[in-house]
């Protein structure tokens, strides 16, 4: 669960990042949020993740007060969540095994535990035939799909997926998006960012609009593929 | 932490060493470097000090006796002198030995001339004494002084106080060459991992991400750093081995030089192997994983 009570980030450089903004993801929402460049959706991640504090009002996070949460406890925190970029950011040296495992070694998680999920993770995601393929060798949507999977390995509470269709073809979006559906359908919370109003309208549910650094909408809307 | 994560990370350390070979080997050759430097100061220092030491040692008291002076009490006198704290060793040198070396020292005319006065030996016997600490010479002399039975004593209190002044002056220099040699060092290997750890701070930064904590990220770093730093002292071990072996030789062809200088002879590498060796070990080991630690801080804060 997330929630934002009357919160207000306010940078060094004197920019209005947030207003006042309050809000609440319940445990099995699946949300997109929207909004122009600028518009403060980053900064809405970045205090999930606790890169950046609050200047006003509480985040809260699976739990975490984020305003309470000391720094060497981040870690516990971002362990509830799994994290997909727009860049993919996987580890160029390791592969896809290896990337997808690195979540569940970095949680002292037992070795039988990490030979059996991480197999499992990336069937999902239907990449088992290039399990010992490196990230280079993958095409935008495949490796898009590690990060998927390295985002799910840890069967986190909250999968936070940002502009996760940005660097791939059109068509393989759908993919990515359907995937996130699933993943959502078992029970995951899913706070998707977005700037792709194609996708949005497709898939419909709820949608969070930041304009200016406030929320200037949040409402639930029933997908293209709904009226189909 | 798990046995098996232990495992992993010592093996991300290892693996990593030869992933980016060409940093590690670039600091390999920085550490090898100031270890030698260092080493090769500290070696040179500790013989330096050899030297003055046997010098110091060259630097004995002479104690005239009186002449009345009986053979019992030359013997109570000679423990009485040798009771006196600072006193390393006291050996005796009489009349006769110093007439005889005196009369060796001459040419064969003055020989001719001194022969006849034989019977009538005007030297006196005499004690040889050698101190433990030179800056206490002064006050052993005056002990050896007021003992009875005692002429005079000589003793070279200026020479003393020069070996003393040039003593001090040369451990304060060799430590503060040391000193700066080591944060020279520190500073130029956590400068050359840092260049290794800003290359991987995209690695660095999704760790963070998924909930890696500081020591996790740190632990490979620090083993990458703490084995190149191994193998850098063993090199530097083995060059040492070679320049010392040289230097020693050099001293030993010109022993007359040493001998003068009141030295037998520097330490011997087989002397010294063992503590030159751990010594380089450790400080391979302590320069690389401090090295590694300063220079992670920077990009692993989560």
């Amino acid at each position: 669960m997330v929630e934002f009570d009357n919160v207000s980030v306010r940078y060094s450089s004197g920019v209005d990042a947030l207003n006042h903004v309050s809000l609440k993801i319940n445990d099995g929402d699946f949300a997109f949020v929207v909004g122009s460049s600028g518009a403060g959706k980053s900064t809405l991640i970045k205090l999930i993740l606790k890169e950046i504090d609050a200047t006003e009002g509480t985040v809260t996070v699976n739990g975490f007060n984020l305003r309470k949460l000391k720094r060497r406890k981040i870690p516990n925190l971002r362990r509830t969540l799994g994290i997909v970029f727009q860049d993919f950011r996987l580890i160029p040296t390791m592969t896809v095994y290896e990337n997808v495992a690195f979540v569940l070694r970095v949680i002292d998680a037992p070795k039988k535990y990490i030979k059996s999920r991480v197999p499992y993770v990336i069937s999902l995601v239907g990449l088992a035939h290039k399990a010992k393929a490196y990230p280079e060798q993958l095409s935008g949507g495949e490796q898009q799909r590690v990060a998927l999977a390295r985002a799910l390995v840890n069967d986190p509470q909250l999968i936070i997926a940002d502009e996760p269709t940005g660097n791939i073809d059109p068509a393989l979006s759908y993919e990515i998006v359907e995937l996130l559906k699933g993943i959502n359908e078992c029970g995951t919370t899913i706070l998707m960012v977005t700037h792709e109003h194609d996708i949005v309208r497709h898939f419909g549910g709820r949608i969070i609009n930041i304009n200016a650094g406030s929320i200037a909408f949040d409402e639930t809307i029933g997908g293209a593929n709904e009226a189909k | 932490m798990k046995l098996s994560s232990i495992n992993y990370l010592v093996g991300k350390g290892i693996s990593s060493i030869w992933k980016n070979k060409m940093m590690s080997f670039a600091s390999f050759c920085i550490m090898l470097v100031s270890l030698l430097m260092v080493g090769l100061s500290v070696l040179a220092s500790i013989n330096i000090n050899k030297i003055i030491s046997g010098i110091e040692g060259k630097n004995e008291v002479i104690v005239v006796i009186k002449d009345d002076t009986t053979d019992e009490y030359l013997k109570a006198l000679e423990s009485g002198i040798s009771n006196i704290n600072n006193v390393d060793t006291v050996t005796f040198y009489s009349r006769e030995e110093a007439w005889e070396s005196m009369i060796k020292n001459m040419t064969q005319e003055e020989q001719e001339l001194f022969q006849y006065a034989e019977g009538d030996n005007p030297l006196p016997d005499t004690y040889k004494v050698s101190v433990k600490d030179i800056e206490k010479m002064a006050n052993t002399t005056n002990r050896i002084s007021t003992l009875e039975g005692v002429e005079s004593v000589q003793a070279s209190n200026e020479f003393a106080d020069v070996l003393i002044s040039v003593r001090n002056i040369f451990s304060v220099i060799a430590l503060a060459v040391v000193i700066a040699l080591i944060i020279v060092c520190l500073v130029i290997i956590s400068n050359t991992t840092r260049t290794s750890v800003f290359a991987r701070r995209k690695e660095i930064n999704i760790m963070k991400y998924v909930g890696a904590t500081n020591k996790f990220i740190k632990i490979p770093f620090q083993i990458e750093g703490t084995i190149v730093g191994i193998f850098a002292a063993v090199a530097a071990f083995i060059l040492t081995l070679f320049v010392y072996k040289g230097a020693f030789n050099l001293f030993q062809d010109n022993y007359q030089i040493l001998k003068i200088l009141g030295v037998n002879s520097l330490y011997s590498f087989r002397d010294i192997f063992i503590p030159v060796g751990v010594a380089y070990l450790i400080a391979g080991a302590v320069i690389g994983f401090i090295g590694t630690t300063i220079s992670t801080s920077k990009y692993v804060k989560v």
